[in-house]
């Protein structure tokens, strides 16, 4: 076991022993947050590879297990090993790792991991200490626990699609990424690193339970709904208009793209206002404050287009930035990865992989001055560790894990 | 079960307003650190005037969203602008282990609490700072609101109807994402501060958290120079087909099925009793599917909408077929499953009234969550000032009396 107290490496969260036993977005991605903090992450992949090497993008989309961007963003700064949990050699060398851990992050159906013999009463009883992180769409209890599920059913069970993204009377619509695993793994890492923390006052290790819809459901709809709902029965759905209530609140065309265009509060109106030449028909009383603009929006978003479509984003987001509006351009990806303010930054990173070459990464999700974290150490090839980690941390000799692999355990 | 959690011993002094601050103090409030919310009738956060309000009475003490959101905060009550006041928050902070504040940039100094003022106080202080987009840069004083504050990462730009324009998400997802977020933040610089005795101030830039979230994305944009367009339900990586939200019975009913495998595929046409499907060597593979999603989507959703939502989830379920309904807000305290795992829970407000907030959303086998209800202005002050402070009982009264503390 690794002791925490004692300094090794430079990163904050140095000393801890963290295995991923995830596949795909929810599972890899809180490893790689404690791996991005200076965490010894190890991963462990079943023969054939995380599922995520099996989806893009990959340069040119020609499909390689080496070469899956989605697999390379969620394991950077990981050491990878192949392990058959199936097999009984396998499973043991699995729970030889788990020994020597702080944490095991996963993300497999609960049943799943009853089949493998490595569920957490299993695996607390070989070590106490550990911290297990199972996250699932779903979570370990309730009528829906052993339903599969992916990011898309996760997020659609939470209420958020229905509340709040997508046009009355059409199709409630997904985030437009990873939404509810990346929403899960972030609080499995925050309430799971605690967990760590807390294991010497609270007497050991423990499980803990995730579920990605559940989180959603709880801390972003939860929040501004539960209230009204239990009391007064009162909800409401989504209107595809951004904010109902204030007006203007909502994402707008312009010349070469998209604005969030924002005026709600008096002098955030006038500031809008001004950066469009003081236009005459914005000083008519029913444009006097944010509710009576909300009732009065379409006329507002119509009367405001021939300016919008006249400009360009960045010139409307500088512009109104300046005048005390608080409007911001819609970023495409692209735009978003070149803006100087991110590179005054130094968000990207630059990090060599031996198939990918050398690619200009996200970096850092958070700055820790003190003890700098983010990724710098590419995601491993499939296997890439096995002999560093079964020889080097379990002991092997070189003949074990030889016969390992020639079993198929490795 | 232990009866200790896990920040038991941690002290947080939270300046947060709004959502995302409260939500980061929260967070470690649910784990047993005990947090401090420094606000003031002076100036009410605005949260705090949001209906609907407790028994339908109006009142910053009252505000059922604000509770759900800010619920084990705990709250002192000091008018910052006293010098007297800085003084007080200042003992606070040098009693504590994090500062938390989602002010702009340079507020904390004019207030006094720059890092450096913190520091003198409290040599091995946490202070989170979560700006916008961060503590310097060009764009270091953007003015955004959380609903908007998605569109500075690409992410906004990627929601929508295949084909359509950006569609804006209604509500501000990166404030409790960021909220969340901040709290392993802060838990990282206190492992650090554990290992080497000293502390930091993180610098949170909301966009920079945030964007991480188009991760696959910016992926495909660094290797093919895409940069990704709204899409429906389809999968974000194009590796799953079907993959989408389909109509059923009922006003504003849908269900949503992701296959991922061969095996999910025959599964459901077989419930669909498609064999024309099960024929086509084109459909068999994930890549034959994808080429054909418009015309797969089309045919599932006119077969879906014969059915109830939640009945045709579980039966698809039973066949090994990812698919959930899709709740509305209205499911969501009715949806055996969030009931089963008690999402939402009611509680007794200082005041005295009951209201339903959410509850702990991660289990802890060990040491189940610490649920307090949102808090009433000033409900910790005694402890604060009596006990933290040890102020003498005249004194104390002579700052409520001059709304120092107020």
């Amino acid at each position: 076991m690794n002791d925490s107290k004692q300094p090794q490496g430079t990163g904050a969260l140095a000393g801890l022993l963290v295995l991923d036993f995830g596949q795909g977005v929810s599972a890899p991605h809180c490893a790689r947050l404690f791996a991005d903090y200076g965490a010894d992450v190890i991963k462990i992949e079943p023969r054939h590879g995380d599922a995520a090497r099996s989806s893009g993008p990959y340069p040119g989309d020609q499909p390689h297990t080496e070469r899956s961007g989605l697999f390379f963003f969620h394991n950077t700064n990981k050491r990878g090993v192949t392990c058959d949990v199936s097999q009984p050699a396998g499973r043991s060398l699995f729970m030889d790792l788990v020994r020597r851990a702080d944490v095991l992050i996963e993300n497999n159906l609960p049943a799943q991991m009853r089949e493998w013999g490595i569920d957490y009463p299993t695996l607390a009883a070989i070590n106490p200490n550990l911290v297990m992180i199972s996250i699932t769409p779903f979570g370990q209890t309730g009528p829906y626990s052993e339903w599969h599920g992916q990011d898309l059913n996760a997020y659609h069970l939470s209420g958020a699609s229905a509340r709040y993204c997508g046009r009355p009377g059409e199709m409630p619509l997904e985030h437009g990424t990873f939404s509810a695993d990346y929403f899960g793994s972030v609080a499995a890492a925050a309430w799971g690193l605690a967990a760590v923390m807390g294991r010497d006052l609270v007497g050991g290790g423990q499980q803990v339970d995730v579920s990605c819809a559940e989180a959603i459901a709880a801390a972003f709809v939860g929040g501004q709904n539960i209230g009204g709902l239990a009391q007064d029965g009162r909800w409401d759905s989504r209107t595809g208009v951004g904010m109902p209530l204030g007006a203007p609140a909502t994402i707008l065309p312009c010349k070469d793209g998209h604005v969030w265009m924002l005026a709600l509060e008096p002098g955030q109106w006038k500031g809008l206002c001004k950066v469009m030449g003081d236009p005459e028909w914005a000083s008519l009383e029913m444009f006097d404050d944010m509710y009576t603009r909300a009732q009065n929006a379409d006329l507002i978003y119509g009367l405001m287009s021939d300016w919008l479509m006249a400009h360009g984003k960045m010139e409307i987001m500088e512009k109104c930035q300046a005048a005390g509006c608080p409007v911001t351009a819609v970023f495409t990806i692209e735009e978003a990865a070149r803006h100087r303010h991110l590179q005054a930054r130094d968000y990207f990173v630059d990090i060599e992989h031996p198939e990918l070459g050398r690619l200009h990464c996200l970096g850092a999700p958070f700055k820790l001055p003190a003890s700098p974290g983010g990724p710098h150490a590419p995601a491993p090839l499939l296997g890439e560790h096995n002999r560093e980690v079964f020889e080097g941390l379990l002991g092997k000799t070189a003949a074990e894990v030889e016969h390992l692999g020639a079993i198929g355990a490795i | 079960m232990s009866n200790k959690l896990p920040l038991k011993g941690i002290r947080v002094i939270n300046f947060g307003w709004v959502w995302a601050g409260p939500v980061v103090g929260q967070t470690l409030g649910f784990l047993g650190a005990e947090v401090l919310k420094i606000e003031s009738r002076a100036r009410v956060d605005m949260t705090r005037n949001l209906p609907p309000f407790a028994e339908g009475i109006a009142g910053p003490d009252r505000s059922l969203s604000n509770h759900a959101c800010w619920a084990g905060n705990g709250s002192v009550t000091i008018d910052l602008k006293h010098a007297e006041g800085r003084d007080l928050a200042l003992r606070l902070i040098a009693e504590s282990d994090v500062v938390i504040e989602n002010f702009g940039p340079g507020v904390m100094e004019r207030l006094g609490f720059g890092y450096e003022t913190l520091r003198a106080v409290r040599e091995d202080i946490v202070l989170f700072s979560m700006p916008a987009a961060g503590l310097y840069g060009p764009l270091e004083h953007v003015r955004t609101y959380g609903l908007s504050l998605t569109s500075l990462t690409g992410l906004d730009s990627l929601v929508g109807y295949k084909g359509g324009p950006p569609i804006p998400v209604e509500n501000a997802y990166s404030d409790p994402f960021a909220g969340i977020f901040g709290a392993f933040a802060i838990l990282t610089a206190l492992h650090n501060r554990r290992r080497t005795g000293q502390g930091q101030h993180i610098d949170f830039s909301q966009q920079e958290a945030v964007m991480q979230m188009v991760g696959p994305a910016y992926m495909d944009y660094l290797f093919n120079g895409r940069s990704g367009a709204p899409k429906g339900n389809e999968h974000p990586s194009a590796a799953m087909a079907p993959h989408g939200v389909f109509p059923c019975r009922g006003d504003d009913r849908w269900v949503a099925i992701a296959v991922a495998s061969d095996a999910e595929w025959t599964a459901l046409i077989e419930i669909m009793d498609r064999p024309d499907w099960a024929c086509d060597p084109a459909l068999a593979t994930t890549a034959g599917r994808l080429q054909a999603i418009g015309q797969i989507h089309a045919a599932i959703g006119a077969w879906t909408c014969d059915f109830e939502a939640h009945a045709l989830a579980e039966r698809l379920q039973h066949a090994g077929v990812a698919a959930t309904p899709v709740l509305r807000v209205s499911d969501l305290l009715d949806d055996p499953h969030y009931r089963a795992r008690g999402t939402f829970i009611e509680v007794t407000h200082p005041l005295g009234f009951r209201e339903t907030i959410y509850g702990p959303y991660v289990k802890m086998s060990r040491t189940p969550a610490m649920v307090r209800p949102g808090p009433a202005m000033g409900q910790d002050n005694d402890h604060a000032f009596l006990e933290i402070l040890k102020l003498p009982a005249a004194e104390y009264q002579r700052l409520k009396d001059s709304r120092v503390i107020y």
